[in-house]
């Protein structure tokens, strides 16, 4: 018997048939590869290819210059002595450190300057301004403070990531729609339990672009604080390298040096940071950039 | 028998869920003052279904706000006579990063149901409205209409589950967004929903056919500082005088602000 109950139900089962939005398929993975992973591949060669030509054309001296196979045989040389992994090793642990403290101390901070209004009045432009100053600018001053130490290194880098980190933070909170932190007070959240489950999940997106940005600049502050702060107690990381190269007047190491700043620094946005934002983004339906 | 007999009892000793006695709202000081409502008397029985209706500026969403508590009256008083209220917007306003199951646990966390027995009755509400199939999907994979009720569970969770008294929803124009065809859906649902569950529910509407076909009895507020010009019970009536009727009224009430 079709009751005018029973009719309205099946359009109400179709309704949900129709509008629901259609999810798109995704491509096999040869067609992925063919779109993401083949583009930097062709570029990388290209890039290779202009300089085998330039150092042909031999425009600029050897010690200028040198040849892409050159450059080659010195990384295989100090990879093959194991010293290309005790140098990354150094750079890489005081990085992964020096950024975790900045994500402890940032965290709490970008908090802070993002619900209290006082604070974000105080220093809130203070901390806008320290991302633009070059924290390459704090060594000189590190170096008088706390001498040739770890000490200096981890303070430069917290000073370059620490400001990008609580602003990304702050910027996430400010862009959360009103009005879910509203639902969250008509469903009886305190403040508390409103900041761990509606706050901070919603300011996701926002405080890992901070994170990913924030890495940035701790990798690059601890390669201008090991450039500038070398000596032997502290080791050999990355930046000593490319220092000890340049003493050396020996190009192939400078170019090798870059070449594995450069490398750690696109590894670590691909096996972490991409894969942690396609996650956060894909769940939100945001996908337009992916 | 004896369960029905104690429900009944219970029911005549509380015989309104909600009383509203000259609730008045002022928002600002002095001259820039601006009166959203005046002396609202409002009174809803437990598991009654009562629609607001009114022009804009008649104070509607301000008075389903001091209901719920996300807003206090500047006079008047306000007795609640429920568990907690749980409110609907007109957006579904679901956390875009959980799924719709989740959407509904979360409310029940925040109305103290231990972890256990969350899962389980967000599964209920959800079949309740039909959503069981999509509990995992996440909102932006739902339609407007989907997502409306996935909302309408978390509202149900949230007054449900949060104390022994009878629930009270509080709805501030919940399908205004939808098209036709789904709001038409979601009245007949929401009907159902409401016969199931017992809850009262306040809705609040600008469309008359809207809250003749749902409420038990529509309530009309004046613009400017809201005030109840006049009240229609609604059963057994003929429900086209009754519009005609409440057009009539409403009519009158917005051209009295043309200067």
């Amino acid at each position: 018997m079709a009751t005018p109950h029973d009719t309205l139900e099946a359009v109400g089962a179709g309704l949900d048939a129709l509008d629901a939005p259609v999810q798109a398929r995704r491509a096999p993975a040869w067609q992925r590869f063919l779109k993401t992973g083949v583009p930097p591949i062709v570029a990388f060669v290209l890039l290779i290819g202009v300089w085998q030509g330039l150092w042909a054309s031999a425009l600029l001296p050897e010690f200028q210059l040198p040849s892409p196979l050159s450059v080659w045989d010195e990384l295989v040389a100090s990879v093959s002595s194991g010293e290309a992994f005790s140098i990354l090793w150094t750079s890489l642990h005081r990085a992964v450190f020096g950024f975790i403290a900045a994500v402890l101390i940032a965290t709490p901070l970008g908090l802070l300057v993002a619900k209290v209004r006082v604070v974000r009045a105080a220093i809130g432009s203070l901390l806008t301004g320290l991302q633009s100053l070059p924290s390459v600018a704090w060594v000189p001053a590190a170096i008088l403070w706390f001498g040739v130490t770890p000490a200096t290194i981890y303070f430069v880098v917290l000073m370059g990531s620490v400001p990008s980190i609580a602003n990304g933070l702050v910027a996430g909170i400010d862009q959360i729609p009103p009005l879910l932190p509203r639902v969250g007070r008509a469903l009886g959240a305190g403040r508390l339990a409103s900041a761990r489950h509606i706050l901070l999940p919603a300011a996701l997106p926002g405080y890992l672009a901070g994170l990913k940005q924030g890495w940035a600049f701790s990798w690059r502050s601890l390669m201008a604080a090991e450039i500038i702060a070398t000596s032997p107690q502290l080791g050999v990381g990355l930046g000593q390298y490319l220092h000890n190269g340049s003493s050396l007047n020996d190009i192939n190491m400078v170019i090798a040096a870059i070449f594995l700043i450069l490398l750690v620094g696109i590894g670590i946005e691909l096996l972490l940071f991409r894969p942690l934002e396609r996650a956060v983004l894909k769940a939100r339906g945001l996908t337009g950039a992916l | 028998m004896t369960a029905t007999l104690e429900t009944s009892v219970a029911r005549s000793t509380v015989d309104t869920a909600v009383t509203l006695s000259g609730v008045s709202k002022v928002f600002g000081h002095g001259a820039s003052a601006v009166a959203a409502l005046d002396g609202v008397d409002l009174r809803v029985a437990p598991g009654e279904f009562v629609c607001l209706l009114g022009a804009s500026g008649c104070g509607k969403s301000t008075l389903l706000n001091i209901v719920a508590g996300l807003d206090h009256a500047t006079a008047g008083a306000l007795e609640l006579n429920t568990s907690r209220p749980a409110v609907m917007f007109q957006e579904p306003a679901l956390m875009p990063w959980l799924t719709a199951a989740r959407n509904v646990e979360l409310a029940l966390r925040f109305a103290g149901v231990g972890r256990a027995s969350r899962r389980t009755q967000a599964r209920e509400l959800l079949e309740l409205v039909r959503l069981g199939d999509v509990a995992d999907k996440r909102p932006h994979e739902l339609s407007g209409g989907m997502r409306q009720r996935v909302a309408l569970a978390r509202a149900l969770a949230s007054t449900l589950a949060s104390g022994d008294e009878p629930g009270l929803l509080l709805m501030d124009e919940p399908f205004a967004a939808l098209d036709a065809i789904t709001r038409d859906v979601l009245q007949a649902e929401l009907l159902r929903v409401w016969e199931t569950t017992n809850t009262a529910i306040i809705f609040v509407t600008h469309d008359v056919r809207e809250a003749v076909r749902l409420g038990q009895r529509v309530v009309l507020l004046s613009s400017r500082p809201g005030r109840v010009v006049r009240e229609w019970s609604l059963d057994g009536t003929s429900s086209d005088d009754v519009v005609q009727d409440i057009n009539t009224h409403l009519r009158k009430v917005i051209s009295g602000h043309a200067s």
